[in-house]
């Protein structure tokens, strides 16, 4: 589903961030990639969601048999594509319903499915609320606006099981997260596991692999993947620390 | 009388615009031509025109329109859904086939100025101050002006419907619109007015309006500038409010090629309240200032300004607006709030807010802002799916509403919201 080939990525002040990365993640499995700070693992997230500001200066990614890097970061959300922000942004006036609407039509047109009216909307909406246990006065809001990090890491997910994406990739979705509020988006994480579904969870703790089963566990370390495993991985991470994978 | 080569070709066409016997305000229109011609055009260097750029009104003279015909068709973006009093004007003339007058209820006195001028002869249409104050502009109008909107309320009348005052230009030539307005509400009364402006070609609206509330009166006021892409626009709104009275105004600045509105509000009563309310959206090369003058003459009073603009491509905004409050204006509680986005690198507005506190129990504050749209929040709603223009659309938006919802009314909210969506700036992306 997704294939990253010697991927190379420089931030706007020309620093590599990502000095060859290669990862291939089938339908149905979830990676997840631990790395220390500074490791790249935001700025992946961030080239493979096509946020403005990182020049690929070499490799490529291919998604469904596509040239990712291609396409608008509006037209990769079409394809299927879906990252969970670490930092959600908040934005005022914009009604959250009205917001949800409007990406949800926008994703159903690309798959060639009927606007949703609104009351299908509604009803989609309600059930999946339930799942991340978030309450309807949320909605009311404008996006993000007056969210508690919790509050804005749940609506994330919420957003995710609204759009049914191929490929997610959720940055840092634990950080800042109480082990209640972890246990609740985890639930939902793992309640959106399906065989053609794939994820890639970007992560600096363990801890929510506590909840989350990953079929693969990548260390990132200077902008290179140095060790691949399968989930024990994560528990020598835990025991060992990053220092014992420092890229040399 | 001094003439200059800005001046002249207006001081030369009085006589034949203006110049027949039995116009009871003959001499008052001389010595407001005269004011004019003393006063000259505007320059950048007078600190209330600092920020507007006049060329397009000097590069041509406008001479006085002779009257104009517009289609009923004109009217449909226009006007408002549901019952109205609506009284249209073109090229500054009462055009009654295109009003509807008809259901005024008992006290209430709506028409054009022509014939208040006739009927209504304590009305005051001009007064001392175009003839001695300092627009040049208004003196021009003064001189020069056709007709306008009438609007008298009795005591204690509350209009049933809006009041739809709907101006049109039309022009193959330049041609200049002088119109004179009058709003009287006696204490107690309430009016909610809509006034529309539009057209087509190179026609330039020269718009006085004065509005006299008395006690506890109400005015609500809503401008929708939505004139013809080679228009000049220019009004001047000059307000006295009474004890206890309440202004309420919107104005959404869509069109012209150069505009300014200038708005002087005295608050002469204790706890009088304007608030004054505006968004602007200019592309193209569109040059607009709006100035604001509040007066706090009596103690107690209060005044809410927020104007929120965006601009793209070369376009130009001004924004000043002066708060005074004067000695013994205790309880002064002012707010002054301008916002402007800028939507390409090229687009630039200037921006004067300014409290004169003379009096030392009062709330004031003012601020300004200049920034770019969100980066972020553009890739966020990217990143969910929705399509560049979309995403930008729905920001743009987002920086409107709050101004917009200082319009109380729904039905008339969502009408300004239609002009606001509609707007082609909200279409086009990014030029760097």
């Amino acid at each position: 589903m997704l294939e990253i080939r010697n991927l190379h990525a420089r931030i706007a002040d020309g620093r590599e961030v990502l000095k060859g990365i290669d990862l291939a993640v089938a339908p149905g499995e979830v990676h997840a990639i631990m790395g220390p700070n500074g490791s790249g693992k935001s700025t992946l997230a961030s080239v493979l969601s096509g946020r403005p500001g990182y020049e690929v200066t070499q490799g490529g990614v291919t998604y469904l048999g596509r040239d990712l890097l291609a396409l608008g970061p509006d037209e990769r959300a079409r394809e299927g594509v879906f990252l969970a922000f670490q930092y959600p942004v908040e934005i005022p006036g914009v009604n959250n319903m009205y917001f949800l609407r409007a990406a949800l039509n926008s994703v159903r047109r690309a798959r060639g499915e009927p606007d949703l009216d609104a009351g299908q909307f509604l009803k989609t909406v309600r059930a999946k609320l339930k799942l991340l246990e978030i309450g309807d006065d949320l909605l009311q809001r404008a996006v993000n606006v007056g969210f508690s990090g919790g509050e804005k890491k749940r609506n994330e997910i919420f957003q995710m099981a609204m759009l049914e994406p191929r490929l997610a990739i959720l940055d840092e979705t634990d950080s800042g997260l109480d082990i209640d509020a972890l246990r609740v988006v985890a639930h939902g994480i793992n309640k959106l596991r399906a065989p053609d579904r794939a994820m890639v969870l970007i992560t600096h703790y363990q801890r929510l692999l506590d909840y989350i089963e990953p079929d693969r566990v990548h260390v990132l370390s200077g902008g290179r993947i140095v060790k691949s495993g399968d989930k024990t991985l994560a528990g020598e991470l835990e025991k060992h620390g990053y220092a014992a994978f420092e890229a040399a | 009388m001094t003439e200059t080569t800005q001046t002249k070709p207006y001081i030369d066409a009085f006589p034949a615009a203006r110049g027949g016997a039995g116009d009871r305000l003959r001499p008052q229109r001389e010595a407001a031509l005269a004011r004019f011609a003393a006063l000259g055009f505007p320059t950048r260097r007078q600190e209330a025109w600092r920020f507007t750029d006049l060329r397009p009104l000097e590069r041509q003279s406008y001479p006085p329109s002779a009257g104009g015909a517009a289609p009923a068709a004109a009217l449909d973006a226009l006007r408002l859904a549901g019952a109205t009093h609506r009284l249209v004007l073109v090229n500054g003339r009462f055009a009654p086939e295109l009003s509807d007058l008809a259901a005024l209820p008992e006290g209430a006195w709506i028409g054009p100025s022509a014939q208040a001028l006739a009927e209504r002869p304590a009305l005051s249409l001009l007064d001392a101050g175009e003839i001695d104050g300092a627009q040049p502009f208004a003196a021009l109008n003064a001189a020069f002006f056709t007709d306008g909107a009438v609007i008298a309320l009795a005591p204690g009348v509350v209009l049933d419907r809006p009041v739809e005052i709907i101006h049109l230009g039309r022009a193959e030539a330049p041609v200049s619109l002088h119109l004179r307005s009058r709003i009287e509400l006696a204490p107690g009364s309430r009016a909610r007015v809509v006034e529309s402006f539009a057209g087509t070609g190179p026609y330039w609206t020269n718009a006085v309006l004065g509005v006299e509330l008395g006690a506890g009166a109400t005015l609500e006021h809503v401008r929708l500038q939505d004139e013809g892409v080679e228009a000049i626009h220019l009004s001047l709104a000059r307000l006295r409010l009474g004890a206890g009275a309440c202004y309420d105004a919107f104005a959404l600045t869509l069109g012209g090629a150069l505009s300014r509105q200038d708005v002087q509000v005295e608050l002469a009563g204790e706890g009088a309240r304007v608030g004054l309310g505006g968004v602007y959206l200019l592309r193209g090369t569109q040059e607009a200032t709006t100035a604001l003058l509040v007066d706090h003459a009596a103690p107690g009073c209060t005044t809410r300004e927020l104007f929120k603009g965006v601009i793209g491509d070369r376009a130009h905004g001004a924004f000043q607006g002066a708060i005074a409050v004067r000695p013994g204006a205790q309880k002064t509680d002012a707010h002054q709030l301008n916002k402007n986005l800028l939507l390409s690198r090229r687009a630039t507005v200037d921006t004067k807010p300014a409290l004169e506190i003379l009096a030392d129990d009062v709330k004031c504050s003012h601020g300004a802002t200049v920034g770019d749209l969100d980066e972020g929040a553009l890739f966020y709603l990217r990143a969910r799916g929705i399509a560049e223009a979309e995403a930008r659309r729905m920001l743009i938006e987002a920086f409107a509403a709050d101004a917009l919802d200082m319009v109380e009314d729904t039905a008339l909210r969502a009408h300004l919201a239609g002009h606001l969506q509609r707007w082609p700036g909200l279409r086009e992306s990014r030029e760097t």
